[in-house]
């Protein structure tokens, strides 16, 4: 075994121990709990960059093979998968068994691919700002505070690596459960009620999704009579049972997938969330506190696009592209033009943001449901952009709300003259959503136009969507321009507070905000080396999608 | 290597960036007022590049394939799918002109600029924009693919964006900004979108060349339309065209030097040479190419008809920028393939975007010298007589106005000439729309004699007449110090004399040909430019017109000073319709503005009450339920009892009626 191996180890139960410990130092030696969740963070970053880069220097060429009905070679194996891999019946998988269910085994099988790397170290960035930007503004109970916050990172760092579709179950469950009792202990006012919202309406979404889970499982093994709850092997025996061309076989595969499919999207169209799907989002945000703000943002919502990307496309490739397609697209559309609507009527600057954020995840999921390289690899891009945008932008309003007690747009104005510096990187941050090339958002965004463009010419009727889609670049940027205009421009009124002057931007402020300022740029710049790692697994997906769109016109040909 | 551009392209933007990046980092802490030194740093270097270039490309061989320009690939910026964009530069004919134009204006605005901006609280942050500005354009005449221009295009927004709300505090300077920021954006979206278009119709290829060579043989005429219009849509956001030229006059809030360099001599010149660099696509799309001269004249006509009757002096030439932008893409618009004009047409659009650079920052810088007289005051109502109070600032004003105006021998003249005869010659009978392009001559005429009138208004009322200062200005307006003179000296030199060089000699136009134009356009867009040599009938007639306007002007403002008011009276209903710039503001606000903010208050509600009120409907049906049921559990035994009986009663009934 390897030492990178260990590193999945270490950031999966690094924060965990830090929890424990944490929550072990009781109430009263706050600064200790606080010094400790930092340095627990920050190792978790550091790991995550070696694990990036000890990834990215692997050399993974994959070439899809020509004709659709060759069989699909086991290549959706992550790499760095902890345990020694079995030779048994599986390809591949590990020996670190769960739970032994007759022929099968539940296992604790965790990996690294394309598409989960950076959302790994997504997750591992944005922990150390949101430990800092709590620093000052939680006072109670904060080693139970630092504790599920930790716990929290765990629960998502398990989601993002767990190639076991039970593991990846219990991991998206259970990363509720922390942000339940964020919410609900250092919420606003309406705490109570916002968690329970979230938590019951995801988890209502979510108990379907495992109905969804087990069918597909059951599906394969009735089938094929292997009993496996690996992802990757799922994977390609429901890719392999697709390509039998048997009419038997394909209508009962299609009707599996339907059922498959519908009880996935359930679950996980909440979690994203698409329209109508969305009302416990702008609640929750608004009742957080910042750090949980930031996380639901930043990695809760990418939970939900991420089983799109890792179980709904290739385990139900057919009915993703002949029902999934249409009907997600046009929710995410009328989700990027409804976000903005709402998000511009809004006084609230959180609320706004939160409904950006459904706005910025409609161009997303629309882009991963173009079912092309380009616009699959576009939505990638763009889950990690809004997690460093829209993850600043909570941040900076966190810093703003410290100050002054009040998040309400008509209670500031022309805060620029008075803290300058504060004003310089909220316009950042603004310009990183908006997409401005040069930042992350442009390369992303752009992508996904692209993608959603060239499904809708190359196989749809007509560049519609895209051309829906696109209003969204004018739209994201009124809004957002407009809070500027009400925020930081125009005569300075600033909201009535006791005590010594406002100071602008901490040094400890400055450490939440110049690291993702950094990827912000780096990512706009230099986008290459991200999009070359994914682009095999990338490749991958869109090569069931397009396995898919074979069959379809066979199916259209035959019933000619 | 110096003879050689591809080693030095990239530091054309590099410079001008690195400035803005230590001044925005060390400006506020360290430079403080010393920032202006990295930026006309920057600036000149970039200038002195330029220059090199221009002289590099001239040296080129123009018959080799591609050899009439250099590219540089420097890395991949993203790849992903289908989409590839490298981060990849070229140099042509066309690029060094621009290139030379914006460095060498951009130059001596930031000179200007110490003395405007002296003491300001934001001067660092002004030359940090200003430099990011430079980068921003001259990366955005460089690009060698639509990605990389679409980037730079949004990077120069985003600076004007900035620096017309340089005062955010005033609310003026702040709306001003988003509206600039939001209506720009609008046209971007077109612009994108025909990017995208290109992109899958081209064969997922973004590169000039590669795009202009697929288009020589792509087949579906009307797609091809589309996609000039839609590209013509951005240009129509960001050159300020009618009906998205309402962002332009309000722009005006910022500091003069950038009214100067970015809403006057160089960014929203951007759409012109989007267009022109286009023209292998315009030109195969007639029916695009004369929508695009219908909207130019168009927007000449209307902009000099605002024009006439604003009172404020930066407004005024915001209008004549805006119609002049209208005189360049009326050439462009006239250039079609019908016509075999595209050659000609481009280089006339193109001389006048040269030179309309130069009297118009002259002019700008002319009313910022002004406003830095009279403490901030533009408001011609409040002052007149400048002419002995501000020597300096009259004389170079004057050249500018004679140049705007179209004055003979002067550089305007030149370059509209070259328009005009170009839309007359696409109007002679026979060819593709030719009597819409006649009626598009005599539009453009009008506009020459509107110029020359509101030109000389503007003159007049600022420099004639007696002596006037608003008392903002105290008791010691005087003339601006030399660090600010001395580019308009400059200018005024180039606004005089850059036609009278360039002009009837040809060079510009030779040059251009030779380096862009002949290598890159398809043979049958081309005729020989000898067939076209200066048109005297034209220059004759225009000139007349133009003369007629300045003497209107001379004669209203000067001689009866009095008959101006007496005419608005007379005219009420028209005075007032060109004063309230055609009601266009006040009709976009209220069909525009304001129904998208009532819709959006209306999605507010809409998504509190009904989309969550069914949510939590949805959550109260367990509880529905179960109080519906809740009777059953009442706690009595007897109850019970009867209702077990039933069960096992039903029980057996349904077994033995089985």
């Amino acid at each position: 075994m390897e030492f990178e191996h260990y590193l999945l180890h270490v950031l999966l139960a690094l924060p965990l121990v830090g929890a424990i410990v944490v929550a072990l130092q009781g109430p009263k030696r706050q600064t200790a709990v606080r010094r400790i969740s930092l340095g627990v963070s920050l190792v978790i970053a550091f790991c995550s960059f070696i694990l990036a880069g000890r990834f990215m220097a692997l050399e993974r060429p994959w070439t899809a093979p020509q004709k659709p009905t060759e069989r699909i070679s086991t290549t959706f194996q992550p790499e760095f998968v902890p345990g020694l891999k079995s030779t048994a019946l599986h390809d591949a998988g590990t020996d670190w068994d769960l739970i032994p269910l007759g022929a099968g085994t539940v296992q604790f099988y965790l990996g690294v691919d394309g598409i989960n790397l950076f959302l790994i170290v997504l997750t591992a960035v944005l922990f150390p700002p949101c430990v800092l930007i709590s620093w000052n503004q939680v006072h109670e109970r904060v080693n139970e505070f630092y504790a599920w916050l930790l716990a929290l990172q765990t629960c998502v760092l398990g989601v993002f690596m767990a190639f076991d579709i039970v593991l990846f179950y219990v991991f998206f469950e259970l990363s509720l459960v922390p942000l339940f009792f964020l919410i609900g202990i250092w919420g606003g006012p309406e705490r109570r009620y916002a968690a329970r919202k979230f938590f019951v309406y995801t988890l209502t979404g979510s108990l379907l999704t495992l109905l969804g889970i087990m069918g597909v499982v059951l599906a394969v093994y009735s089938r094929t009579h292997v009993l496996t709850f690996s992802i990757p092997e799922l994977v390609v025996l429901v890719n392999q049972q697709l390509a039998i061309q048997d009419s038997e076989s394909r209508a009962y595969w299609l009707s599996i997938q339907m059922v498959v499919f519908s009880l996935l999207v359930a679950g996980f169209a909440v979690k994203v969330p698409l329209v109508p799907f969305h009302t416990w989002l702008p609640l929750a945000h608004v009742e957080a506190p910042t750090a949980g703000s930031v996380d639901l943002a930043g990695l809760l919502l990418k939970i939900g696009v991420y089983g799109f990307l890792r179980l709904c496309i290739p385990l139900t490739p057919d009915v993703s592209l002949a029902w999934g397609l249409p009907l997600v697209t046009v929710l995410a559309v009328i989700g990027i033009i409804y976000g903005a609507f709402c998000a511009y009527a809004q006084d609230d600057v959180k609320k706004l943001i939160a409904y950006s954020s459904i706005s910025h995840l409609g161009l997303c999921m629309a882009a991963v449901y173009s079912l092309t390289a380009t616009g699959l690899a576009g939505g990638l891009f763009q889950m990690v952009n809004h997690g460093l945008s829209t993850g600043l932008l909570f941040l900076l309003i966190g810093m703003l709300y410290e100050r002054y007690h009040t998040r309400m747009l008509q209670d500031y104005s022309g805060m620029a003259t008075r803290l300058p510096l504060f004003g310089f990187c909220l316009m950042f941050a603004v310009l990183s959503s908006v997409g401005l090339p040069g930042l992350n958002g442009f390369v992303g965004e752009a992508l996904c136009f692209f993608g959603i463009m060239e499904e809708e010419t190359t196989y749809g009727g007509g560049p519609f969507f895209a051309v829906v889609a696109l209003s969204g670049m004018v739209l994201g940027a009124w809004y957002l321009i407009t809070m500027v205009r009400r925020l930081l421009f125009g005569p300075l009124k600033e909201p009535h507070h006791d005590g010594p002057a406002i100071p602008d931007m901490e040094p400890r402020e400055w450490a939440t905000f110049l690291p993702l300022a950094a990827l912000c740029l780096l990512l706009g710049l230099y986008p290459h080396p991200f999009l070359a790692t994914s682009q095999p697994d990338v490749d991958r997906l869109a090569h069931l999608a397009d396995a898919a769109r074979q069959r379809q016109q066979q199916d259209v040909q035959a019933r000619r | 290597m110096f003879s050689d551009p591809r080693y030095y392209l990239w530091l054309i933007p590099a410079l001008p960036l690195l400035a803005a990046a230590v001044i925005g980092v060390l400006g506020k802490a360290i430079l403080r007022d010393r920032s202006h030194w990295l930026c006309i740093g920057g600036a000149i270097g970039a200038c002195i590049l330029s220059f090199m270039t221009l002289s590099a490309v001239s040296g080129l061989e123009g018959d080799r394939i591609d050899g009439h320009r250099c590219i540089r690939i420097y890395y991949t910026w993203f790849h992903a799918g289908n989409v590839d964009i490298p981060f990849s530069l070229q140099a042509d004919g066309l690029t060094a002109v621009m290139l030379v134009t914006v460095t060498f204006i951009g130059s001596l605005i930031a000179i200007y600029s110490v003395g405007y901006m002296h003491g300001d609280p934001g001067f660092p942050r002004f030359f940090a924009a200003v430099s990011l500005f430079l980068a921003s354009m001259t990366l955005l005449v460089l690009a060698n693919n639509f990605i990389v221009l679409f980037a730079a295009w949004e990077g120069v927004g985003l600076c004007s964006y900035l620096l017309v709300g340089f005062w955010y505090a005033k609310p003026s300077a702040a709306d001003a900004a988003r509206k600039a920021f939001l209506v720009t954006r609008l046209g971007d979206v077109g612009l994108f979108l025909g990017i995208l278009l290109i992109w899958v119709n081209f064969g997922y290829s973004l590169e000039y060349d590669v795009v202009f060579e697929r288009a020589r043989s792509f087949d579906n005429h009307g797609l091809l339309v589309v996609i000039c219009l839609l590209l013509f849509s951005g240009a129509v956001g960001k050159s300020a065209q009618f009906p998205l030229h309402v962002w332009l006059p309000d722009a005006m809030e910022g500091p003069s030097p950038v009214s100067a360099l970015i809403h006057a001599a160089t960014m929203v010149t951007a759409g012109v040479y989007l267009v022109a660099r286009c023209t292998p696509l315009f030109g195969q799309a007639p029916e695009a190419q004369l929508v695009v001269a219908c909207i130019a004249a168009g927007t000449a006509l209307l902009a000099a008809l605002i024009a006439l009757t604003q009172s404020d002096l930066k407004r005024v030439l915001a209008y004549s920028t805006i119609s002049q932008l209208g005189y360049m893409f009326l050439a462009l618009g006239s250039g079609t393939m019908d016509h075999r004009l595209a050659a000609v047409a481009v280089t006339a659009a193109i001389f006048h975007l040269f030179t309309h650079a130069f009297f118009k920052a002259l002019l700008f810088l002319g009313a910022g010298s002004v406003m830095h007289a009279m403490g901030g005051i533009i408001d011609m109502r409040r002052f007149s007589g400048l002419r002995r109070l501000l020597p300096v600032t009259h004389w170079t004003f004057l050249c500018g106005a004679g140049a705007l105006a179209g004055i003979p021998l002067l550089s305007g003249f030149w370059s509209k000439d070259e328009i005009l005869a170009v839309t007359k010659q696409a109007g002679q009978p026979g060819s593709f729309a030719s009597g819409i392009y006649l009626l598009l001559f005599f539009i453009g005429v009008a506009t020459a004699g509107l110029t020359g009138f509101y030109t000389f208004r503007a003159y007049f009322l600022t420099f004639w007449g007696e002596e006037k200062v608003p008392h903002e200005a105290g008791h010691h307006a005087h003339e601006s110090p030399p660090v600010m003179t001395l580019p308009l000296c400059v200018l005024a030199v180039g606004a005089v004399g850059a036609g009278l060089v360039f002009g009837p000699t040809g060079w510009f136009g030779g040059f251009l040909e030779e380096h862009w134009v002949n290598p890159e356009f398809p043979r049958r867009l081309l005729s020989d430019r000898a067939e076209h040599a200066h048109d005297y009938l034209v220059m004759l007639f225009s000139s007349i017109v133009a003369l007629t306007g300045v003497g209107a002007a001379y004669w209203m403002y000067v001689r009866q000073p009095a008959l101006a008011d007496s005419l608005a009276r007379a005219w009420t209903g028209l005075y007032e319709l060109s004063r309230n710039k055609f009601y266009l503001d006040d009709f976009f606000y209220s069909m525009i503005v304001k129904p998208l903010t009532v819709l959006a208050l209306l999605a507010r509600v809409v998504d509190q009450y009904i989309v969550d009120g069914l949510v939590d409907l949805v959550g109260q049906v367990p509880a529905f339920i179960g109080y519906a049921v809740r009777p059953v559990q009442n706690g009595l035994v007897q109850f019970y009892a009867l209702l077990m009986a039933l069960g096992v009663g039903g029980f057996f009934l349904a077994i033995l009626l089985r």
